[in-house]
C-alpha cells in the first residue's frame, strides 16, 4: 500500500515507545521551539519562581507525611521531623527558606515586569493571573507560618487574622472565617492545613498553567519596544534579533535554578529553620513580628488609623492588579516613563523603609 | 546523746594565745570527722560539741494602754456637713477633703467626726466644730494610735470586712510603738505615717503607700533619712542596700509580689529587726524547704549563737548564693577570735554586726584551715563546684548548637534535669552533710553530661550538615560547569 503522507522513521527505546502511541512530539516541539527576543532581559525569575514552586511541591508533600495538624501533635510532629527524622530538617529548612526565596523572586519578577512595561498590550491579561499567583503565594505564606505551632507561629496569626479583622464591612466575618471562630484554635489550624495543602494548591496550580500558557502564546516582551497592535504602524520585525527558547534560554535558565539551589543549601544549612516553644494562648510574647513580607504593613499600621493601616495596602494591591488599565501610556522603555517608574519608586522605598523600621522594633 | 569514746581538744594555741576552746568529741565508730580526707558520714553529727553562749535575752515589752472607745458623735456618714464647708475654706482644706472622698473610709462609712469628733451634720463651724458637740480636733500623734484602734481593735466593728484586728496590740509591741510608750518619743512612725490620715486605702490598693511594691520607699522615707534617724544611731543605707539584693530587685525590677517587702521580715504593725532565735523562722516562712534542711544541720543545733541564714547570707544585702560562699579567694584573712566568740568566755557567738561584710560570709572565717571540719567544707565545695561546673559546661554547649540553629529542646529538657539537681544540692548544703549533697552532686554531674552529650551530638551533626553542603555546592559547581560547556558550544561561531 501507498500513501502521499510523509512517512516518518520509527523511534526506539522508551521515547519511541510513548511516542508512538501518543505523538506528543509535534506538542512537545510547539512548546519548546519558540524564539525569544535576544534582548528580553528577564533575569529568569519568572522560572526562579516556578523552580521553587516546584521544590515546595515536592518538600511539602514530604513534610505532610509526617505532619499533624492538630494542636495537640502539631508542635511534636515538627518537632520530630526536625529532631528525628532522617533529613528531615534538610526539607523543612528548605521548604522554609523556598518559601522566603519564592516571595522574594515573585516581588523581583514584578518589579521586571514593571520597568520593562511588560504588563502592557498585548499582556495585560498575564498579568492580572500574575497577581493571583501573587495573592496565592502570600496566602501559602500566612497559612503555612501557623502550622508549627510554636509561640511565634500562633502569635503571628493572631495578629495577622486581627488585622485581616480591622477590613472595613468584612473585617469581623473575614475574621470568623479565617479563624473558625472567635480565637485562634484548633479549628484555624485545621482550616489554615486545610488551604494551605489542598485549596491554595490547586488555585495556584490551575493560574500557573494559565500564565504560562498566555506567556507562551505571547512569547516574552522586548523592552526595547512596545508590542505591535493590530491595524496600526508598528516597527518591522523582521530584523529584529531572536534566539531559540531551547535550549539557549533554557539552558541558561537552568544554570540560574542551579545558582538559587546553591542559596537554597547554603541558608538550610547555615540557618536552619527553628522552633520555639509550643503555642500558648496564656502567654503573649513580648514581641510579635510577623514575616519580613508582611513588616511593612505591620509597621504602617503602627503609625496610621488602623483603617487606613488595613485600607490602604488593600487599595495598592489593587491598584496593582488593575495596572495595564491605568496606565494607557505605550511606552515600554523606563527613561520614558519618568511618571510611572518615579512613583514606583517611591513606592518602593517607603515599602523598604516601613519594612526595616518594622524590622527594629 | 551517747557516751563519746574519745574526746579531742582543738585548741586555740595556735589561735591567738588560746583564746578560742573548740571541744570537739569524735566518735570512734560512726562519726569521725573527715578531717583527715576520708569518707564523710551524714550520722548523727555527734563527734563535736562547742561551748556555746547563752543567747540574749528579749527586753520585756511594755505593755499597750488599754484601748480607748471609739469617739460618740452625732449623725452617720451621710451627713456631710464637714466637707461641704471644708471644700470652700481654701485649696488645702479642699484638698483633704477630696483625700477622704477618695478614701476607703468614705467608702465604708466612716467619716470625719469618727476621728474629730464633732457634729457632721451642720456645716457652721460654731456648731459642727463646738466642743460642747464633742469636738476634738486633730488627734495629737500620741493619741492617734488609740483612734485608729478604736475602730480597727474592735472585732465586731471589723466582722463586715475581715480584716485582722490585733494591729493596736502589735503596733506596742513594736519598736516604734514601745518607743512611743516607754519614752514618749512621737517621732516615731504611727498609724497616719504609713496608712496616710484622710485618704487611707487598702493595702491591696496598688496606688497604696503599703501596697507591698510601694513598701520600701515608704519606709525608706524615714529610715533612709540620716537626719531623722540620727537620734537613733542606726544605719540608713537599708534601702539602697535592699534594691540591689536579689530580694529588691525581684520585688522592685520584676514587681514579683512574692519577693519579700520590708514588712516580710520585720513585721508591719509590729516591725521590729528579727532576732537571732527568729530569723530562720522568718527566712523560713518563704524558704520553706532550705529551712526544714537547715534544721537537720549541726548549725541549727547551736541555737540563737550559732550560724544562722544571715551569718552566710546578709541581712538586706542577700545576694544569689553561690560556691563563692564556701571558702575565702586567695587565703583566709586573719580574722580575730572575737569574730565567732565571745571576747569574755571565748564561747561562741555569732554576732551579727561580725558578719555585715559579704567578704566575710565564708565557711572558712569560722571553720578556718587547721579546723577538723574545714576538710569538709573543701569536699562540699568542691562537689558543689563539680556540679555546677559540669552544668555551665552543658550548657555552653547547648547554646553553642543553639547558636548554629540547631534545635536543642531535648538537651534543654536534659540540662533542666541537672539544674535541678545543682538546685537540689545547693540546698542540700544547709544540711553540712557531705554524703548526701555528694550523692546529690554526683547524681547531677551525671544528668549534666548526658545534657552535654546530646548537645555535642547536635554539634557533630551541624558539622556533617556542612560538611555535606560543601560536597553538594561541589556537585551543583560540577552540573554548572558542564552546562557552561554545553552553552559555549551552542554559542560557538560556525
Amino acid at each position: 500500500m501507498t500513501t502521499d503522507a510523509p512517512t516518518r522513521a520509527p523511534l526506539g527505546g522508551p521515547i519511541g515507545w510513548i511516542e508512538n502511541r501518543l505523538h506528543l512530539g509535534p506538542f512537545i516541539g510547539a512548546l519548546l521551539h519558540v524564539r525569544v527576543p535576544a534582548d528580553a532581559k528577564t533575569f529568569y525569575l519568572g522560572g526562579i519562581t516556578l523552580f521553587l514552586f516546584g521544590i515546595q511541591v515536592v518538600t511539602g508533600t514530604l513534610l505532610a507525611l509526617y505532619y499533624s495538624p492538630t494542636p495537640d501533635a502539631a508542635y511534636e510532629s515538627v518537632l520530630s521531623i526536625t529532631s528525628d527524622v532522617q533529613f528531615g530538617w534538610l526539607i523543612r529548612s528548605i521548604h522554609h527558606w523556598t518559601a522566603n526565596l519564592m516571595i522574594l523572586s515573585l516581588i523581583l519578577h514584578v518589579i521586571r515586569i514593571f520597568v520593562q512595561g511588560a504588563y502592557k498590550y498585548p499582556r495585560e491579561a498575564t498579568w492580572l493571573v500574575g497577581g493571583g499567583l501573587l495573592m496565592l503565594t502570600i496566602g501559602f505564606g500566612f497559612t503555612g507560618y501557623l502550622l508549627p505551632w510554636d509561640q511565634r507561629a500562633y502569635w503571628a496569626t493572631v495578629v495577622g487574622t486581627e488585622i485581616a479583622g480591622a477590613v472595613p464591612l468584612i473585617g469581623p466575618p473575614l475574621l470568623l472565617l479565617l479563624r473558625g471562630g472567635p480565637d485562634v484554635t484548633d479549628a484555624t489550624l485545621a482550616r489554615f492545613f486545610g488551604i494551605h495543602v489542598l485549596v491554595l494548591p490547586l488555585l495556584i496550580g490551575a493560574l500557573i498553567a494559565i500564565h504560562l500558557l498566555f506567556v507562551h502564546q505571547q512569547g516574552l516582551a522586548n523592552p526595547k519596544r512596545p508590542d505591535p497592535r493590530p491595524g496600526r504602524p508598528g516597527p518591522d520585525l523582521s530584523a529584529e534579533k531572536t534566539k531559540p527558547f531551547f535550549p539557549d534560554y533554557i539552558l541558561d535558565e537552568l544554570i540560574a535554578w542551579y545558582a538559587v539551589l546553591t542559596a537554597l543549601v547554603v541558608l538550610a544549612t547555615i540557618f536552619p529553620a527553628g522552633l520555639e516553644a509550643k503555642a500558648d494562648p496564656l502567654i503573649t510574647p513580648e514581641h510579635i513580628k510577623p514575616e519580613w513580607y508582611f513588616l511593612g504593613v505591620y509597621e504602617l499600621l503602627k503609625l496610621v488609623p488602623e483603617t487606613v493601616g488595613v485600607v490602604a495596602p488593600i487599595a495598592l494591591v489593587l491598584v496593582i492588579v488593575i495596572l495595564p488599565l491605568l496606565d494607557r501610556n505605550h511606552e515600554v522603555r523606563p527613561r520614558r516613563r519618568p511618571i510611572a517608574i518615579g512613583l514606583a519608586t517611591l513606592l518602593l522605598v517607603g515599602l523598604g523603609v516601613l519594612t526595616v523600621l518594622g524590622g527594629r522594633s | 546523746m551517747r557516751p563519746l569514746p574519745a574526746l579531742r581538744l582543738l585548741a586555740g594555741p595556735a589561735l591567738a594565745g588560746g583564746l578560742l576552746v573548740l571541744v570537739v568529741a569524735a566518735s570512734a565508730t560512726a562519726g569521725d570527722p573527715p578531717a583527715t580526707g576520708g569518707s564523710a558520714t551524714d550520722a548523727e553529727p555527734a563527734w563535736y560539741a562547742v561551748v556555746q553562749a547563752t543567747p540574749t535575752p528579749a527586753i520585756p515589752l511594755e505593755s499597750a494602754p488599754p484601748l480607748p472607745t471609739p469617739i460618740a458623735h452625732p449623725g452617720d456618714a451621710s451627713a456631710t456637713g464637714c466637707v461641704d464647708c471644708h471644700d470652700q475654706v481654701d485649696n488645702k482644706q479642699a484638698a483633704i477633703a477630696e483625700d477622704w472622698r477618695s478614701s476607703i473610709h468614705a467608702k465604708e462609712g466612716v467619716g470625719c467626726a469618727d476621728c474629730h469628733g464633732g457634729d457632721p451634720r451642720s456645716d457652721e463651724i460654731t456648731v459642727g466644730m463646738a466642743v460642747a458637740n464633742g469636738f476634738q480636733g486633730v488627734p495629737g500623734r500620741e493619741e492617734t494610735v488609740g483612734v485608729c484602734g478604736g475602730c480597727h481593735a474592735n472585732a465586731e466593728r471589723m466582722r463586715p470586712y475581715q480584716i485582722a484586728t490585733d494591729q493596736y496590740s502589735k503596733y506596742f509591741s513594736s519598736v516604734h510603738g514601745q518607743r512611743l510608750l516607754t519614752a514618749n518619743d512621737t517621732k516615731v512612725a504611727i498609724c497616719i505615717d504609713c496608712h496616710g490620715s484622710h485618704g487611707v486605702k487598702p493595702a491591696s490598693d496598688p496606688t497604696a503607700d503599703v501596697y507591698p511594691l510601694n513598701v520600701p520607699d515608704l519606709c525608706a522615707s524615714c529610715h533612709a533619712d540620716a537626719e531623722k534617724m540620727e537620734p537613733y544611731g542606726i544605719p540608713t543605707d537599708q534601702f539602697e542596700v535592699y534594691k540591689l539584693s536579689v530580694h529588691g530587685r525581684q520585688l522592685l525590677d520584676e514587681q514579683d509580689l512574692r519577693a519579700p517587702t520590708c514588712t516580710s521580715c520585720h513585721g508591719s504593725h509590729a516591725a521590729q529587726p528579727p532576732r537571732s532565735d527568729t530569723v530562720v523562722d522568718v527566712c523560713g516562712k518563704c524558704h520553706t524547704a532550705t529551712q526544714a534542711l537547715y534544721e537537720e544541720s549541726a548549725h541549727s543545733r547551736l541555737p540563737a549563737v550559732g550560724p544562722k541564714c544571715w551569718t552566710c547570707h546578709g541581712t538586706h544585702d542577700v545576694t544569689e548564693p553561690d560556691e563563692r560562699l564556701f571558702l575565702h579567694e586567695g587565703g583566709v584573712p586573719d580574722y580575730l577570735c572575737a569574730t565567732c566568740h565571745s571576747p569574755t568566755d571565748q564561747s561562741l557567738r555569732l554576732e551579727l554586726d561580725q558578719f555585715e561584710q559579704e567578704s566575710d560570709r565564708r565557711c572558712d572565717t569560722c571553720h578556718h584551715e587547721r579546723s577538723v571540719i574545714y576538710s569538709q567544707v573543701e569536699a562540699i565545695a568542691g562537689a558543689i563546684g563539680g556540679a555546677a561546673s559540669a552544668y555551665d559546661a552543658a550548657l555552653f554547649r547547648i547554646d553553642e548548637a543553639a547558636a548554629l540553629g540547631m534545635i536543642v529542646a531535648d538537651a534543654e529538657v536534659a540540662a533542666a534535669e541537672a539544674k535541678t539537681g545543682l538546685i537540689r544540692a545547693r540546698a542540700a548544703v544547709h544540711t553540712t552533710k557531705l554524703a548526701a549533697i555528694s550523692a546529690i552532686t554526683k547524681e547531677t554531674v551525671d544528668k549534666a553530661a548526658a545534657a552535654e552529650a546530646i548537645a555535642n551530638a547536635k554539634l557533630d551533626d551541624n558539622t556533617f550538615r556542612r560538611q555535606a553542603m560543601v560536597v553538594v555546592i561541589a556537585i551543583i559547581a560540577l552540573n554548572v560547569l558542564v552546562l557552561m560547556g554545553l552553552r559555549r558550544r551552542l554559542h560557538a561561531p560556525g
